[in-house]
Formats: structure tokens, C-alpha cells, sequence
């Protein structure tokens, strides 16, 4: 049966079609893939399904219902729910709070009581506070339930993200782009979990992602986007054959040589070429050298003792799972955050503990995770500001050369662009300053492959001119394909070195397997109860609902408190009592 | 516990225990002073809910003190009502507004919104409170008159028994300001963090903006007009001057210099706009050295500008925000200190 029937959707902004005439079907318990080139439309395709977007034209009907004129909460209410590219959690609150927010929002709940704060407002919350504990285990987010949102790693909030989505109990979930800066172990497990969830909980989701490796494998059925219009539609299989799509999107079928040289573009160096002739590895005096390095914020210590080097002209990797610290290590040499013990040596000066805008103007480009860019200023102005480091006038043309989408945008506001030309506009920006050095922070998030191919290609070019580079990278293969050297990253400090070529061949490293093997028990959803009483299971759900009578509330509240157990092991106990 | 935590809950009944005190020794200026105060800190704290917890902008809260005011004025001397209808009257109308105000909210944010309701505290203060058409509102130009006023039987007039009406209004600011903590921790509340913190993704799971918003704004202004109904008590009088623009800017800059996601700083707060002006009058002239000086209330503002710039680089999250933290440690350590000697006793 079609829940989601998206028919003629017609989106323009200012000049540009976003959505052209786009209608897309989804059927109960269906994962739909949604793919196609940066810009073509696909997070627009969800703000007017969930709302924030009044399209031009077209209808959309949920569970056959129309959804025109109906506010966005309202169809969160209705079972839509969403995840969002830039991430967009309560940074102030904690992942509790984050989860109880879409939780409550569908039952009823009075503003005055819950400023008294009276005992059946205190239940509910229990209630709730009991379901986010055990969705938060679920997606293995245990330890981090009373941290604020906005104080864990990029790649934590997009999980986040998907447990809050799960949280208000959807029937359908639009997932934009939850696999970015994931790493190939965690983008697997991703994948495990997406079908564990759909099939427990019976949730359809829609997702749009640009790694395939995530979007073939748990998609039964895709639609491509290209400039608003639907290029393709078919099974995964099909669409990885399809000629238009890998024209348009996936680039040459051979996802083996990335960093390949296809004739008559520019002369590319791998590192590969190298081996034969020239030697290994450059040598000579370091460009960057970090000693004893030490970071943190607040009271915790997330990364000690780092010590790496980074040749001119010479692409280093560092890798490691998510929360490894490589992050910080980035922004420790850039100044972003003050090291807390040891020396960073750039260009043969002592640069430690000087302003980010300092190490800036030495040369050394850092391109930030979140992109650091200003939503309001234009694109050009956005590359023009690039000069103020280098004291001379930039061209943007050479940009826009690299990146021809972004000259049709110049004038557009950068906030208002796709992730993924935000994430052009970051990388340009950070290339016109013409530094000796850039520090980039998974630079593929959020772009269509056929460009991300290019982007690897052009760090062999910037190496050709002698630029070193520092990449920290979610497709590690396609890193080390260019690269010289890697680091590892593991607890917070670069445990082992190598050069890249070694690392190629072990194909454990590659499929992330034993990097991650911290955090490596595949997602678990547990079918049974487990240790401490939480059982996600629908029904569960259901009883800790606030539908249940008052009563029955009080009743299972008292019992939980008399016999010191939880009130959802209580509440599941009372339900299979009523069953049998 | 109705009001939230019992530890908190005494330490609220302490803290009135002793604010309700302390001015039976001040003279007559000093004793209004302490009830202006709580007057301020009504409109501080109602900054603190709509801006320090749902991220409202609005520069016109001094006005919806006056609208309480005006309005509790008017019962008390058209309609012959006991005054505690005039203060009920007061918070309905303030609330209104609040709601009215809201709207523009709706679409509205940041700078926009603040030039919106300075627009609006204008407006009131040029004309509601002061142009003639409106006299029915303000009581014509020497405002209101509130003399001999009880409330429910209990002698509250300016004159005899000032401290009657500063200890009811110091209970109720009690009482609003611990429910403000249960809210800040409950549901309603989390859904107001969340539209501070994200809209986008507050309105895509759930919450209706449109209502918390106007709730807020309506709340909020609610909040503040209880404060400014109590004016015309303590004060004997009500007149434009209290509830002009300038004093809701002043408003703001307070909340911001102690801490506008604290309730704690509404308090502290109230105490500073009261008295520190005052203050400065009366001892804020002399001489030293041979030189004569007079530092009196004009100095207020300038005071106030020196210490936001000083408050925002050294204390970002304001006075209460970045201090609690030490206080509470240096309670817990008082704590464990005092239990050793009990042991050991
Ligand atoms: N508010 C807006 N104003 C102007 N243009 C907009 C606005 N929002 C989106 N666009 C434009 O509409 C086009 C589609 O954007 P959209 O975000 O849907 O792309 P996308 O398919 O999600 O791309 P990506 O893969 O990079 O995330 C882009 O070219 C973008 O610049
Ligand atoms: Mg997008």
C-alpha cells in the first residue's frame, strides 16, 4: 500500500528550480533511496515533505491523506518524521531532553501542570525518561544520555539524530545523509541498524545519501534526482548500471582507482606512481611538526601526546574511528582550541597557542568540519574574504573553475545553499588563500561521488605544487589511495605511523573493521529484555504511552517503587498478564 | 513535593524569611526601594522566560509592567474594585498584550523583533500611557491615585503599611519563581528550550510554534504585569516615567548582566535596578580631595554599560550563570565541613 504518494512537487527559489514536476511513491515498510548530484533538489524534496517548505505546486499525500496546508508539526504528529543534513539538535540539552521533546509532543501535556508539577505530570515523565533510556540504548548511546547534545563529536549527533527521529515513534523517517563523516565499519553498522529498525518497528524510511555502499545496501528501491527532475527510477542493482546515472552521478563504474588520471585532465602524481622512480616518501625539513600535543574541552582530555610530522608537498592521512580524536588534533594546530601541553612547530616557527587568525595568515588552511562559513554573506564575497590572509586580492574564477556549480550560486547566501555546495564553498575558500599547508576535515561529507572523485584528484595536483596536506577522511581507501603517509589514531593520541601504500594492502584497516574495533559490537536491538529491565518493544511503547488510563499509571508507579524495579519492567509484566 | 524539590523549597522559604525582614530597619526611601525591586525583578524574570528560555527577543517589557499597572489602577479607582481584582485585572490585560505582541513573533526574529517591540514600548509609552484619548487607561495626566487600598482585608497602604504590599509581592515572586524552575525542567519547558535552541527542528518533531511561542510571549508578559500591578500600591501613585522605553532597555542590559537563563539573576537583578540608582543619589555627591563631585542617577546607565562590557568578556553567561557553579561547590564543601564536626561531636 502507498504511504507516501509525492505527485508534481514544483519548487522554485528566486531563479532556480529546485524541484522540477517531482512525484515519488513509497510503500508501508519500504526503504526508498533518494540519490543524485549535489544541489539537485533532495533535501528540498524533504522540507516540503516535512513542511518547512510550501512547494509551488503538486500535492503530497500521507496515509492517503493530503498534507496541504498541514504545519509541520502537525505532520510529525501525523508520523513524519526527519533527521537533518546540518545537524540540528537542542545543543543545550542533554540527549534525554533531546529524545523526550518529539516524545511528548504526542501525547497531551498541560503547560501548568507541569510547572506545579503534579504527580501524573511526574509520571508521564517517568514514562518518557524510561523510553528515551531505552532508545538511546538501542542506537548504543548509553553512555552519553546526560551530555549535551552540542558537546559530542559530529559523528555522534548524527546518530543522535536518528534516535530522535526514532523517539516520536514515526511511520515514516527521512534520513538526510546520516552516513556522512561515517567511516566504512560504522557506515555497515549503520546499515545493520536501519534494517533492524525497520523491521521491528515497521518504519519506512526515505533516505538520501551520497555513499552508495550504505544506500545499495539497505534500499529496495531508489529514485535519482538531477536538477529537480527524476533522472531514474529502479532496484539498486539497476541503478548502478544505469548509463544516465553514471553520467550524471556515480561517475566511472570503477570505484577501485579513484585517484586514476583519465587522460587528458591534468597530470596526476599518485603516490602510487612514485614508487617506481622517484623516492617513496619526500624528505627533508618538516612543514608541520607537532611534539607532545594535548587538547580538551571542559574536563575532559581528548587527545594527549600526538606527535606527527607533515613534509612540504606531502599528503598525510590521519585515520581512526570516530571520537579518536582526529578532529581535535586539527583544530588543536590550528588554534581553535588551546593545546594544553605541547608544541606545534610550522614553517619552522613556534606557532603553539597563537590566534587561529595568526596561523591562518602563515599559510596554513584549516577547513573545519562544521565549514565555518557566515550564512548571510554571498559565495563571492565568501571567496573574496579568502584575500584578507594572504594581504593580496584573490581571484574567485579560479574557484568557480573547479567548482562550475558554484558560479551559477555567486550571488546566492550560503546559507541557503545544498550541504554539499557549502562544503565547495569551504574547500574553495581554504584553496584561494594559496596556503602551504591544508588541514582538511572530512572533506568528501555531503558530496556526490563523481565530484568527490575529483577532489582526491586535486590534492595530487596541490601536491604537485608543492602544497602539503593534512586530511582526516570517512573513505579511507580512497585516502590512503592518495596518500603518502597515515597516522592511526586511536584514544586520543597517533599511536602508529606507516606509510600509505603499507596500509593499502591491509584490507582489515580498510574496511574499518579493526579501527573501530572499539566500539565494533554490531547494533544491537534487543529482541529480549536485557540487564537493566529496558525492553524496546512496541508494546512497551505503547503501555509507557500517555494514553494509558491514570490509574493503571499510579498503579504501576507505586509497584515500581514498592518492589524497586522499573516501571517499564512492570508495565510489560501487566501487559503479557492481560494478554494471556 | 507540588513545588518541586523540598531542599529547594527551603531554601526559597529562607530566602524569603529573610527578604521579608531585613527592611523593617530601612527608612521610608529604602523600604519602597526593596519593593521596587521585586517590582524589577518581576521583569527580569520575565525576560528570563522569554528570552533566557525560549530565545524571544523583546524590548518592551517595562510595558506590560505599566499595562499591570495602569490597569490595576483603573479597576481600583473607576470600578471602586479591592485591589486584588486590580492586580488580577492587571495580569489578564497584561498577558493580552503579550499575546498581541507575540504575533509578529511568529515570523520575526532577532534584530527585526527587538525594533518591532521597542516600536511597540514607544508607542505605549508616547501615547497609551500619556495622550489624552487614553485618559479612561492612565488616569489623565497626574495618573493614578491608590490610597487606603487592602488587600483581602490586609492593610496595605502606601503610606502607613509599605511593607505589607512588599511582603505579598516578595511571596508571590517566590512562589512564580519556583514554578519558573519546574517549568525550565518539565515538558513545556523542554519544548521552550528546544524553539530556542533549533525552530526548524522544535516545529519537524512536534511542537506547535505558533502556540508555545504566543504562550511564551503571553506568559512572559503575565509575569511582568504582576509586578507592575503592585506599582501603584507600593507606590501611592502610577505615572508614565517608571514604565518609559528606556527602563526596558534597562531591563535587558540587567537580565544580560546577571544572567538571563537564571531565575536566581532576577532576583539579583531587581535588587540592582532598585537600589543602586537610588544609592547613587543620595550618597553619590561630596567632595574629595577639595574637589566636588556628583555621581547621581545619570551615572546609572554609564555604571550599567561599563559592567555589561566587563560582564560579557569575563562573565559570558552573566553574574549568577558563571558564579553558581562556585557557589555550589563552596556549599558542598561548608557541608562536608560542617558533618565532620558533627561526627566528631
Ligand atoms: N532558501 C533557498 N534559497 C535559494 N536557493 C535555495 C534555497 N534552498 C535551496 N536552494 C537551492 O536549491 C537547490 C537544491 O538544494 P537542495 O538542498 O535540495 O540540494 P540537495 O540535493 O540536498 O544537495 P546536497 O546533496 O548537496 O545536499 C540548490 O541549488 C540550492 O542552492
Ligand atoms: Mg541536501
Amino acid at each position: 500500500m502507498t504511504m507516501l504518494r509525492v505527485r508534481d512537487i514544483y519548487v522554485r527559489f528566486g531563479g532556480v528550480v529546485a524541484l522540477d514536476r517531482v512525484s515519488i511513491d513509497l510503500n508501508r515498510g519500504e526503504i526508498l533511496g533518494l540519490i543524485g548530484p549535489n544541489g539537485a533538489g533532495k533535501t528540498t524534496l524533504f522540507n516540503c515533505i516535512s513542511g518547512v517548505v510550501q512547494p509551488d505546486a503538486g500535492r503530497i499525500f500521507f496515509d492517503g491523506r493530503s498534507l496541504r496546508r498541514v504545519p509541520p508539526h502537525e505532520r510529525a504528529r501525523r508520523g513524519i518524521a526527519r533527521t537533518f543534513q546540518n545537524l540540528q539538535l537542542w545543543k543545550s540539552m542533554t540527549l534525554l531532553e533531546n529524545l523526550a521533546v518529539p516524545m511528548d509532543a504526542l501525547g497531551r501535556r498541560s503547560t501548568i501542570a507541569d510547572a506545579l508539577g503534579n504527580p501524573l505530570s511526574r509520571f508521564a515523565e517517568r514514562a518518557t525518561m524510561e523510553r528515551a533510556r531505552a532508545i538511546l540504548h538501542v542506537l548504543d548511546l548509553d553512555a552519553h544520555a546526560n551530555s549535551l547534545a552540542g558537546d559530542l563529536p559530529a559523528g555522534i549527533q548524527r546518530r543522535v539524530e536518528i534516535a530522535r527521529a526514532l523517539a516520536m515513534r514515526p511511520k515514516l523517517i527521512l534520513l538526510d545523509e546520516p552516513a556522512a563523516g561515517l567511516d566504512a565499519g560504522e557506515t555497515k553498522r549503520l546499515a545493520d541498524l536501519l534494517n533492524a529498525v525497520r523491521e521491528r518497528f515497521h518504519v519506512s524510511m526515505l533516505l538520501v545519501d551520497h555513499d552508495m555502499s550504505l544506500v545499495m545496501r539497505v534500499c529496495d528501491y531508489m529514485y535519482v534526482l538531477d536538477f529537480g527532475k527524476i533522472l531514474a527510477q529502479g532496484r539498486p542493482a539497476e541503478i548502478r548500471s544505469d548509463r544516465k546515472v553514471i553520467a550524471a552521478y556515480l561517475g566511472e563504474p570503477n570505484p577501485e582507482l579513484p585517484a586514476a588520471p583519465d587522460g587528458a585532465v591534468q597530470p596526476v602524481i599518485t603516490s602510487a606512481d612514485r614508487k617506481d622512480g622517484t623516492p617513496a616518501l619526500p624528505t627533508g625539513a618538516p612543514l608541520l611538526g607537532v611534539k607532545g600535543l594535548a587538547a580538551g574541552y571542559g574536563a575532559l582530555e581528548v587527545i594527549r601526546d600526538v606527535n606527527l610530522v607533515v613534509r612540504p608537498a606531502e599528503i598525510v592521512a590521519c585515520i581512526g574511528a570516530n571520537g579518536a580524536g582526529k578532529t581535535t588534533t586539527l583544530r588543536a594546530i590550528s588554534g581553535i582550541v588551546k593545546p594544553r601541553a605541547g608544541r606545534v612547530f610550522f614553517g619552522g616557527r613556534d606557532i603553539t597557542g597563537r590566534t587561529p587568525e595568526r596561523i591562518a595568515g602563515m599559510g596554513l588552511a584549516h577547513i573545519p568540519e562544521g565549514r565555518g562559513l557566515f550564512p548571510r554573506m554571498s559565495v563571492e564575497d565568501t571567496l573574496l574574504l579568502a584575500s584578507d590572509n594572504t594581504g593580496q586580492r584573490v581571484d574567485p574564477s579560479v574557484a568557480y573553475e573547479v567548482f562550475p556549480r558554484l558560479k551559477q550560486r555567486r550571488w546566492q547566501a550560503v546559507g541557503t545553499l545544498s550541504g554539499g555546495e557549502q562544503q565547495m564553498v569551504a574547500l574553495a575558500r581554504a584553496l584561494l588563500a594559496r596556503p602551504r599547508l591544508v588541514m582538511v576535515d572530512e572533506m568528501s561529507q555531503g558530496l556526490a561521488p563523481t565530484i568527490v572523485r575529483q577532489l582526491f584528484e586535486m590534492l595530487s595536483v596541490l601536491r604537485s605544487k608543492g602544497i602539503a596536506v593534512l586530511l582526516v577522511e570517512q573513505f579511507v581507501e580512497s585516502a590512503l589511495e592518495v596518500a603518502d603517509r597515515a597516522y592511526i589514531f586511536e584514544h586520543g593520541t597517533a599511536g602508529h605511523e606507516a606509510p600509505a601504500a603499507e596500509l593499502r594492502a591491509d584490507r582489515k584497516l580498510i574496511s574499518g573493521s579493526y579501527l573501530g574495533s572499539a566500539v565494533d559490537e554490531p547494533a544491537a536491538i534487543p529482541s529480549e529484555a536485557n540487564g537493566n529491565g529496558h525492553r524496546v518493544d512496541v508494546e512497551l511503547m505503547e503501555v509507557l504511552s500517555l494514553k494509558v488510563p491514570p490509574s493503571v499509571k499510579r498503579a504501576i508507579e507505586e509497584r515500581a517503587t514498592r518492589e524497586g524495579r522499573s516501571a517499564g519492567a512492570i508495565a510489560l509484566e501487566l501487559l503479557e498478564g492481560v494478554k494471556h | 513535593m507540588i513545588l518541586g524539590h523540598p531542599v529547594r523549597l527551603a531554601v526559597a522559604v529562607a530566602a524569603f524569611l529573610m527578604l521579608a525582614l531585613i527592611p523593617a530597619g530601612f527608612d521610608v526611601g529604602l523600604k519602597f526601594d526593596a519593593a521596587l525591586s521585586v517590582v524589577w525583578a518581576f521583569g527580569i524574570l520575565s525576560i528570563v522566560l522569554l528570552t533566557g528560555y525560549v530565545g524571544q527577543v523583546s524590548l518592551c517589557q517595562a510595558t506590560f509592567a505599566g499595562v499591570g499597572a495602569y490597569a490595576a489602577g483603573m479597576m481600583f479607582n473607576t470600578f471602586h474594585a479591592g485591589y486584588v481584582v486590580g492586580i488580577v485585572v492587571g495580569v489578564v490585560a497584561a498577558f493580552a498584550l503579550g499575546v498581541l505582541v507575540g504575533l509578529p513573533a511568529l515570523r520575526l526574529r532577532g534584530i527585526t523583533l527587538a525594533i518591532v517591540t521597542l516600536a511597540i514600548a514607544l508607542v505605549f509609552d508616547k501615547y497609551v500611557f500619556q495622550d489624552h484619548i487614553f485618559d479612561w487607561f492612565s488616569g489623565g495626566s497626574g495618573g493614578w491615585r491608590v490610597d487606603g487600598a487592602n488587600l483581602l482585608g490586609l492593610p496595605a497602604d502606601s503610606s502607613s503599611h509599605l511593607l505589607a504590599g512588599y511582603e505579598v509581592l516578595l511571596a508571590l515572586f517566590v512562589l512564580v519563581a519556583l514554578l519558573m524552575v519546574n517549568l525550565h525542567q518539565s515538558g513545556a519547558g523542554r519544548r521552550f528550550r528546544a524553539i530556542r535552541d533549533s525552530e526548524l527542528a522544535a516545529s519537524t518533531m512536534g511542537v506547535n510554534l505558533t502556540r508555545y511561542k504566543l504562550l511564551a510571549f503571553g506568559l512572559s508578559a503575565g509575569i511582568a504585569g504582576l509586578g507592575g500591578s503592585f506599582y501603584p500600591l507600593i507606590a501611592g501613585s502610577v505615572s508614565p516615567q517608571p514604565f518609559w522605553v528606556f527602563t526596558s532597555l534597562q531591563l535587558s542590559a540587567i537580565a544580560v548582566l546577571m544572567g538571563v537563563r537564571y531565575v536566581p539573576a532576577a532576583a539579583l537583578g531587581g535588587f540592582f535596578m532598585a537600589f543602586v540608582p537610588d544609592i547613587l543619589t543620595r550618597y553619590g555627591h561630596g567632595t574629595f580631595m577639595g574637589h566636588s563631585y556628583d555621581i547621581s542617577y545619570d551615572w546609572f546607565s554609564l555604571a550599567l554599560g561599563a559592567l555589561l562590557i566587563v560582564q560579557l568578556i569575563l562573565l559570558p553567561d552573566g553574574v549568577w550563570g558563571d558564579l553558581h557553579g562556585h557557589v555550589a561547590k563552596a556549599m558542598a564543601a561548608v557541608r562536608v565541613h560542617t558533618q565532620r564536626r558533627v561526627r566528631v561531636a
